[in-house]
């Protein structure tokens, strides 16, 4: 009998969920698809969502993804989607998704006030570089800014690394990473040296226990979630520990439910390495060899502007500075912990502390633990990043399978583009960092600049002052996320470029620092984006882009796990991606506009030149040709920036960007990757990458080829292979409530939206089902505010106010003094209300804590 | 048209029952791994203008005795019933 076409594909289905459950069904007569039955060209990408790094596969017909699959054979998600892969191939097609780039003009010319009009790429990069052009002589090298994203691929971000630092010789580019992973940036490079996780995700396999803190890892990281829970209900004695400041879906697994009042977590962290020395349960060996002991400076203010009492009332603002000490002086630093005082501090019950410091204290378990965004923003979240390592390291379990201090990251690339590839203000590819003239110098010779070109963090090569366009010294160069929206509301910056990712949504005190300086005449704003979103409505000029898919591409997930895929589809309209908009747009700008004399001068052949034939026509991004791109089954993929440049750009970019870290003589070991072609058909591999060899657990010997024989363990990020335990204290929140402002304002995600929406409010289904964002509280706390379940409510903070309807049932359960807003909702921004505090070392916003009052709306 | 495949856990000896509890919802049909716990799950539409599909994965999560959904399957191509029928003939 002939199937009819629905019967077919369903048939397709359940064999797929049947081999990858590993379930027999003798009814299924018909095996999957081979390829070409139905039409459908399969092929790999990673997910566009989340820091997990899913391999999905992608159905294309006639030019449409009209199918997906997760990819049996991919060892992250073994098959297996979250329910939001259900909408990876509509958000490529929303129903606004823009089409040409547009500028609001009046009478036929750029004006700030005038309404958005169709222009062509050629007049939108014109207008964008004569405006970008004179801000940067006028203002200096913080005169123009660009904020990136970990969704960047990674040659985007490598590329937009280079455009901004070694074209317009400016370090005002940061990627919304800031406001996500910077902490756990510090505290890595604090501890090790070196960034990112020292374990990977087979430690859900491994672990005995886990512990969450500050992580909904059930809606935010389902995949890892339900690896979690196979571990929890297979293995005999294994626990979960939950520690958040309201319950969420975790909970419902949780051996070790505990409810923290916000900023405790710092007391909680430090009674339990007190308990740890208390108990004499540290591993001594381990201490002894690899680990040097530290105290930081402590009253260091909450990264608010200099002015703000806050930070005048601070003794040390600002200051990362930790010290030596010996480890006597170190437990003693911690003996102030007792279970009373951090029972006291937390609201925890001290038999909860006891049995999940006791967990981490047993030599015989393997502990793994796991902290998103709770962890990060937090205006101690250096510190607090690093208490956990204080942890793992007085035990030593660190480093080897199911011991594992594991930091999870909430964009697909926030790892392999933002941190790996360097676009924060302070960084390099590979680790490198502006602070080092050595670092600038290496990275000059990469890129055949000029010694001297990249702009160092004070403005000074060789002992000298580094000289600029401006005419004036350069000077001071660094400039994070926060501190750019303050610069173009003072107008010191003028040219704004945020590129895939949605500031305006996403960034706190929105009324107060954002949205003044986006909509002052004397600034110029550019937003790249698929969609309309609010950053795009408060830009001056909008570029459409090609996004995920529809262009070649390659992420880097939390485990280091470096991922491509091919070009599956076609951007809509006159789209193009970021990359070939970065590339294009240094067309428009002579090294004349941007360099003095003095630099020219030292390569002389550059006279005349544009950025774009400096940096990408150099005789290394434009080294391979163009060429076919096929998988190994023959099929044909299309690429448009080979064929729009002319060469193999991704190829290209990616090849340089290796010379930073997998050639002799690099600054620093220990981030080798593997040819480009090698990924095209691998389903990723972590770094190190050895001799093609992936490495799974960096610093321990016998897994990491990086550690000499006989050493056991080295944390050769640091030159005495030693890691880094440092001591913080407990100091408040920047906020509390108090009388009149009398509960706690925690926003995040919820599972249905990722993010700020821009593309999952795109889809009619994911919409209807979660249309608009409320207000999470407890039935007690709505009831004294007379509202229940249901009851719009006016959430005021000493900054804005919004309204958005009461949920007293929801999947969120408050404490009676504490409030969640998700802030997916665009028509309702929740960072009207939120305090633009920031970690005072990493200047990653705390979006989890500030007052608000709630009254009837 | 939408048709996905998911995996639903249950503990095993709950997967009949949750199996009964599961077709319940429209469009949804369980076609085997009752006995070890692991429900090759079903759902799709009818190609209503916005589809039920998303909802419906969401139900499921709520079922009582559900541990956890994961989705491995989805299509999604816009055809007319005019051309699958074609197709088929």
């Amino acid at each position: 009998m002939k199937l009819t076409r629905r019967e077919f594909i369903k048939s397709n289905a359940v064999a797929a969920a049947a081999s990858v459950a590993g379930v027999t069904l003798p009814t299924i007569t018909t095996a999957a698809a081979a390829e070409g039955d139905d039409g459908i060209r399969w092929d790999k990408a990673a997910c566009r969502y989340c820091g997990t790094g899913c391999s999905v596969l992608m159905g294309v017909r006639d030019g449409k993804v009209v199918a997906s699959q997760g990819d049996p054979d991919a060892p992250v998600n073994k098959g297996l989607q979250c329910i939001k892969g259900y909408f990876l191939p509509k958000i490529l097609y929303g129903a606004d998704r823009l089409t040409q780039p547009m500028l609001r003009k009046t009478n036929g010319k750029y004006d700030k006030n005038g309404k958005f009009e169709a222009v062509s790429w050629d007049e939108a990069f014109k207008t964008m570089a004569e405006k970008w052009v004179a801000a940067r002589k006028a203002k200096g090298a913080k005169g123009v800014g660009m904020f990136g994203s970990g969704q960047w691929t990674v040659w985007e971000g490598y590329a937009a690394a280079k455009l901004m630092k070694a074209g317009f010789r400016s370090n005002s580019l940061d990627p919304n990473a800031r406001h996500c992973m910077a902490s756990a940036v510090g505290a890595f490079m604090r501890a090790f040296r070196i960034d990112e996780p020292m374990g990977c995700y087979d430690d859900l396999e491994h672990a005995d226990v886990f512990v969450l803190w500050g992580a909904n890892m059930a809606e935010m990281h389902p995949i890892l979630w339900s690896r979690l829970t196979d571990t929890r209900l297979t293995k005999k004695g294994c626990e979960v520990h939950v520690l958040s400041t309201y319950e969420h879906r975790c909970f419902e697994l949780a051996d070790n439910p505990i409810i923290f009042k916000p900023q405790s977590d710092l007391a909680i962290a430090n009674y339990i390495a007190n308990y740890i020395i208390q108990t004499k349960s540290y591993n001594k060996d381990f201490i002894g060899k690899h680990v040097n002991f530290n105290k930081t400076t402590t009253d260091i203010g909450y990264g608010l502007r200099p002015e703000h009492p806050l930070q005048k009332a601070a003794k040390n603002p600002n200051k990362g500075k930790f010290n030596k000490i010996a480890f006597d002086e170190f437990a003693k630093l911690v003996s102030e912990y007792t279970v009373e005082k951090a029972s006291k501090i937390s609201g925890v019950s001290k038999k909860k502390l006891e049995r999940l410091a006791k967990v981490y204290a047993d030599p015989k378990k393997k502990v793994s633990s796991y902290w998103t965004m709770g962890m990060n923003q937090h205006t101690r979240g250096v510190w607090m990043n690093g208490l956990v390592y204080n942890i793992h390291l007085l035990m030593g379990k660190i480093s080897e399978p199911g011991n594992s201090p594991f930091s999870l990251t909430g964009q697909p690339s926030a790892c392999g583009t933002a941190r790996e590839v360097g676009t924060f203000t302070h960084r390099l590819p590979a680790d490198l960092v502006v602070k080092k003239d050595a670092h600038c110098k290496f990275a000059e010779k990469v890129w055949k600049l000029p010694a001297g070109t990249i702009p160092r963090h004070n403005g000074m090569s060789d002992k000298a002052a580094q000289s600029d366009i401006s005419g004036k010294p350069m000077g001071k160069t660094l400039i994070h996320a926060v501190a750019m929206h303050r610069a173009l509301k003072d107008r010191k910056m003028n040219c704004f470029w945020v590129m895939c990712n949605n500031n305006m949504q996403a960034a706190a005190n929105m009324n107060e620092e954002s949205l003044p300086g986006w909509r002052d005449p004397a600034n110029f704003i550019t937003v790249t984006d698929p969609y309309p979103t609010v950053s795009a409505q408060a830009a001056d000029l909008v570029l459409p882009t090609s996004m995920w898919i529809e262009k070649e591409g390659a992420y880097g997930n939390a485990e280091r796990r470096t991922q491509f895929w091919r070009q599956q589809v076609q951007g809509p309209g006159e789209s193009r991606s970021d990359l070939w908009q970065l590339m294009e747009f240094a067309k428009y700008v002579k090294v004349e506009d941007v360099w003095p004399e003095d630099l020219i001068a030292k390569k002389p052949e550059y006279a005349g030149k544009t950025l774009y034939d400096v940096l990408f026509e150099n005789g290394v991004v434009n080294k391979f040709p163009k060429q076919k791109v096929t998988d190994d089954r023959g099929n044909e993929y299309g690429n448009d920036e080979m064929d729009y440049f002319g060469y193999y750009v991704q190829k290209g970019l990616f090849e340089e960007y290796r010379l930073f870290n997998s050639v002799p003589g690099i600054p620093k070991k220990g981030h080798e990757m593997a040819e480009f072609e090698v990924y095209h058909k691998a389903r990723g591999l972590r770094w190190p990458v050895i001799d093609g060899k992936e490495t799974l657990w960096r610093f321990r010997e016998g897994y990491d080829p990086h550690v000499e024989k006989g050493s056991e363990v080295q944390f050769y990020g640091a030159k005495d292979n030693k890691a880094n335990i440092i001591f913080g204290p407990y100091e408040p929140a920047a906020e509390m409530p108090d009388k009149e402002y009398n509960l706690w304002l925690c926003t995040g995600r919820v599972l249905e939206h990722w993010h700020s929406g821009s593309m999952t409010r795109r889809v009619p289904e994911l919409y209807r089902a979660v249309p608009d964002a409320v207000v999470f509280m407890s039935k007690k706390a709505a009831k004294k505010r007379k509202l229940r379940n249901g009851s719009m409510a006016k959430i005021i903070s000493r900054r804005g106010e919004i309204v958005c309807r009461v949920d007293t049932k929801g999947r969120n359960k408050v404490p009676d003094d504490l409030v969640f807003i998700p802030w997916f909702d665009a028509g309702r921004l929740v960072n009207k209300l939120t305090l633009d505090a920031t970690d005072p070392l990493s200047k990653e916003t705390d979006y989890k804590k500030c007052a608000v009052k709630i009254v009837k709306a | 048209m939408n048709i996905c495949s998911l995996v639903v856990h249950t503990q095993p000896e709950k997967g009949a029952i949750v199996s009964q509890r599961l077709e319940k919802f429209t469009g949804v049909e369980v076609h085997g791994g009752t006995d070890v716990g692991k429900l090759i799950v079903t759902i799709e539409d009818e190609g209503e203008e916005i589809s039920p599909v998303s909802d419906t994965m969401n139900a499921l999560r709520d079922v009582e005795g559900v541990v956890s959904t994961v989705l491995i399957y989805h299509y999604g191509g816009e055809e007319s019933m005019e051309e699958m029928k074609r197709e088929v003939n």
